[in-house]
């Protein structure tokens, strides 16, 4: 990698190590001193204009070499190279704190946190170090991600949370954690003059599972597959991909070309459904119910699709760790042309109807704008990057499953407003489906599960994919006994939703639900670390501690 | 004797049992737009009834909340008191003119109380647009009305149909009625007081079962109000010249024509509904003030005497 040379010639000795884990990966192990540093330099590096923070993991490797690590994933994307560089530090057992990058960065501002609330690594300097992923009655100085803590722990402390106070002369108007607009729970707090937003304050995380801590402590290679396409329930399939391509990374697994044909048809298929399904809302959010409906119908032909493929509607759960489980028959090809073809002449229509609805455009155009400057510093990925002007796309800037031998665009809006990323999904929607077409007609033959053995232990590697909302990041650190050591999934919504403070401001509550939905918010994604969290006023009469034991037993069973 | 009796009967049955009929059928022409079966057309009936059975859950201790929905009620009542039914009027004195745009207001009125008389920060919003929007509407309507009673030199409701004479300013003054009805009404893109997915039904959020039903037959009552004396200045000028509307036939017939007139409006405003977003509350006024600066110019010329 050209640039590693520069990179010692500035940082020379506090250096330690530099390894490449797979074609597109390299590991970079610094001083920990240094290391925010190095992120910087890459991160504001001239060349690599649209370098970004993909994802950060924290690891307990206590048990291992007596220390903690953190190490940053940055993505060069756009027209420099297809580069993935994690840089790494370890950090005493006994003092684990290291210096913040959100002063420079403030794309690094929930991961830093979230170390900071499950491993107790400390960011020094962290302008906002509030609680981020743990629920507000869970004691302090509990760090469920530490190896010695227990899954089935379930510690109850005292309810509290700082939520900033309001600026002078606002008044809080609270969205969510339950609000008709939030498809999932969160809780946005603005601070109004009028109906005008001066400021914001999020609190999210409200539906942990536990995913990691989970697949850490009790699962195997496939198992997690099944449960990795459960974080999300709309673009689950992306997740299962992206965890799959860690694991086969690490394991050197060479997957059937037939098999990535199909996990790229399913991928773009997902895309279709998922697009159609905020089209729908963004519709039904501005009180034009008639783009909804139309909008769900024709998502109603691609559910009904992935039934006959993979016999579920959602959560196809064909992906393994070396492959796929089912195979296409051919007369199941032609249903794909079949829907294909209705989709292309009736979204046409869709699309037209949308765009001359003067009053769905006046309430999108020129709303929540985020621009160029900021979507860069936020790290923002997906449709609403691209649509503040951000040119990459993990598809076609680091390509995975079959996405090399295919053709497509990748649509770039410049305005940055909720119009601008309506836009880039629409005309996503018309490359997905040409996409599909060439998928289907270069599907070559051949097996489509690869047999793997013992996948060697303490390999780190990440897999990405490009959801419908963004770059998904799957982080893999291969444990003994074919088990995963470490696993960190970063969902796209995890570096979008940040950025949503900064586009509300200045507009007005009846623009907030639009504006928030404009990111194609996906909160279950983002928060699926945690261990359950229970909340609810029955549970209470049942006792929570009782609750959890019954729930972990029950879930045992299975 | 008889006669007034069964016109009385019938007006009745309109004020207070149509409008849910009408609404049902609105909701049907949506959903066949929208490629959906639908609910049947009594739907409407049968959300009021489960919830007029129903206790209310009151967030606050004070009277303005409990009476703010039969304020509502009895403003959208008086309201349509107000017009013609045929050749009969229930209530009719010079001037009335008048006092419709003051039940109007009034209905509007009840809404905001029922906004601000809770601290949550969604009805008051909610409050706060219904007010923006009836200030910047009440004045187009009046306008609209304005010409014609100026045509007709009339100023009962009643009367102006009736005594109307056609000049180029009697179809601006049409054009300017049925925006400001529509308006008005709440109906898409207007429903802004009244968000849903912005801010959960503004001033209606925190009601729930009779006190919530009572308002949302208001508000269909209010509607039935304003579209009414659309239809009314529609149909009576021209059934007058066709048939004797004072005689007992005659006014039944115009009744009859005032509402299928009523039935093909309602179902034209369900499509103009399903084809639109909703507008933010500052578009809208901006619109509205458009409109009423275009209204003095329409009464400009109707004082001219085009």
């Amino acid at each position: 990698m050209k640039y590693l040379e520069e990179l010692k010639a500035k940082f020379g000795e506090r250096i330690e190590e530099i390894k490449q884990l797979a074609h597109n990966q390299w590991l970079i192990t610094v001083d920990k001193d240094i290391l925010h540093e190095v992120v910087v330099y890459f991160l504001k590096h001239p060349e690599w204009k649209e370098t970004q923070l993909s994802t950060m993991v924290g690891t307990d490797e206590r048990p291992l070499r007596g220390k903690f690590s953190v190490i940053y994933w940055l993505s060069v994307n756009g027209n420099s190279d297809d580069v993935y560089i994690g840089i790494k530090a370890y950090l005493p057992a006994d003092d684990p704190r290291f210096k913040s990058v959100t002063p420079f960065h403030k794309g690094a501002n929930w991961y830093e946190r979230e170390v900071q609330d499950l491993l107790g690594i400390i960011p020094e300097g962290h302008p906002d170090p509030r609680r981020l992923v743990l629920p507000d009655d869970w004691p302090s100085c509990v760090y469920p991600l530490r190896k010695d803590f227990h899954y089935s722990d379930s510690p109850q402390g005292k309810k509290y949370y700082p939520y900033r106070e309001p600026p002078q002369g606002t008044t809080v108007h609270p969205i969510g954690p339950y609000h008709v607009a939030l498809d999932e729970p969160a809780h946005f707090r603005l601070y109004v003059k009028g109906e005008e937003i001066i400021d914001c304050d999020y609190r999210g995380f409200y539906s942990h599972r536990g995913i990691e801590k989970i697949s850490e402590s009790r699962l195997t290679y496939d198992q997690i597959c099944f449960i990795a396409e459960r974080i999300c329930g709309i673009c689950g399939f992306t997740h299962s991909t992206a965890y799959c391509q860690a694991v086969e990374a690490a394991g050197e697994i060479e997957v059937p070309e037939r098999a990535l044909y199909i996990r790229t048809i399913m991928l773009e298929l997902e895309r279709l459904h998922s697009h159609l399904l905020w089209m729908g809302v963004a519709c039904h959010l501005t009180g034009f119910d008639t783009g909804f409906m139309h909008a769900w119908r024709l998502r109603e032909y691609v559910m009904w699709l992935c039934e006959r493929l993979t016999g579920n509607r959602k959560t196809y759960g064909i992906n393994l760790v070396g492959g796929v489980r089912r195979d296409f028959l051919d007369y199941r090809k032609e249903m794909i042309e079949d829907v294909l073809k209705k989709l292309k002449s009736e979204f046409g229509k869709l699309v037209d109807d949308l765009t001359s609805t003067r009053t769905f455009i006046k309430r999108c155009e020129g709303v929540g704008v985020l621009p160029y400057k900021l979507a860069h510093e936020w790290s923002v990925d997906g449709p609403l990057g691209r649509g503040s002007g951000r040119d990459f796309d993990v598809r076609r800037d680091h390509p995975y499953a079959a996405y090399g031998d295919l053709d497509f665009k990748v649509p770039v809006y410049k305005e940055g407003d909720v119009l601008a990323r309506a836009l880039v999904r629409i005309e996503e929607i018309w490359e997905s489906i040409w996409i599909i077409e060439q998928a289907l007609d270069q599907l070559p033959g051949g097996d489509i599960l690869a047999e793997y053995k013992e996948i060697p232990p303490y390999r780190e590697v990440i897999g990405t994919t490009e959801a419908p909302r963004g770059e998904n990041v799957h982080y893999v650190m291969t444990g003994p006994g074919n088990t995963v050591y470490r696993y960190r999934a970063r969902a796209a919504t995890y570096n979008n939703l940040p950025a949503v403070p900064d586009m509300l401001r200045g507009y007005t509550i009846a623009d907030a639900p639009l504006i928030i939905a404009s990111i194609d918010p996906c909160y279950s994604c983002t928060e699926r670390v945690q261990i359950v969290d229970v909340e609810s006023g029955k549970v209470r009469i049942l006792k929570e501690e009782e609750f959890n034991k019954l729930s972990i037993k029950a879930s045992r069973r299975v | 004797m008889m006669e007034k009796i069964v016109f009385a009967l019938i007006t009745v049955m309109i004020i207070f049992l149509l409008p849910p009929l009408l609404d049902g059928i609105s909701r049907k022409v949506k959903a066949k737009i929208q490629y959906r079966v639908g609910a049947s057309i009594f739907q409407t009936y049968y959300d009021l009834q489960s919830l007029l059975n129903m206790e209310p859950i009151l967030p606050t201790e004070r009277l303005a909340f409990r009476i703010a929905p039969y304020i509502a009620f009895a403003s959208a009542l008086a309201a349509a008191l107000l017009l013609p039914f045929g050749s009969f009027v229930p209530v009719a004195f010079t001037g009335d003119f008048f006092v419709f745009l003051y039940v109007l207001a009034m209905f509007s009125v009840a809404m905001m109380i029922a906004g601000f008389s809770v601290n949550n920060s969604y009805t008051n919003a909610g409050a706060n647009r219904e007010m923006m929007l009836i200030l910047s509407i009440e004045p187009v309507l009046g306008v609209a009305i304005g010409v014609f009673a100026l045509n007709a030199h009339s100023l009962s409701i009643g009367g102006i149909p009736l005594n109307i004479t056609f000049t180029p300013s009697l179809i601006l003054a049409y054009v300017l009625l049925a925006y400001a009805v529509y308006v008005e009404g709440g109906f898409i893109p207007f429903d802004i007081a009244e968000a849903e997915t912005e801010i959960l039904e503004g001033p209606l959020c925190e009601y729930s079962g009779r006190l919530l039903g009572m308002f949302k037959w208001a508000m269909l009552i209010k509607r039935l109000a304003l579209l009414w004396l659309f239809v009314s200045f529609l149909v009576l000028p021209i059934m007058k010249n066709i048939i004797d509307i004072t005689t007992f036939t005659g006014g039944l017939a115009t009744l009859a024509v005032q509402l299928i007139v009523l039935f093909i409006i309602y179902s034209i405003i369900a499509i103009i509904e399903a084809s639109n977003a909703r507008l933010r509350i500052d578009q809208a006024i901006r619109q509205n003030t458009r409109v009423f600066l275009a209204g003095l110019v329409v009464l400009l010329i109707a004082a001219l005497g085009w």
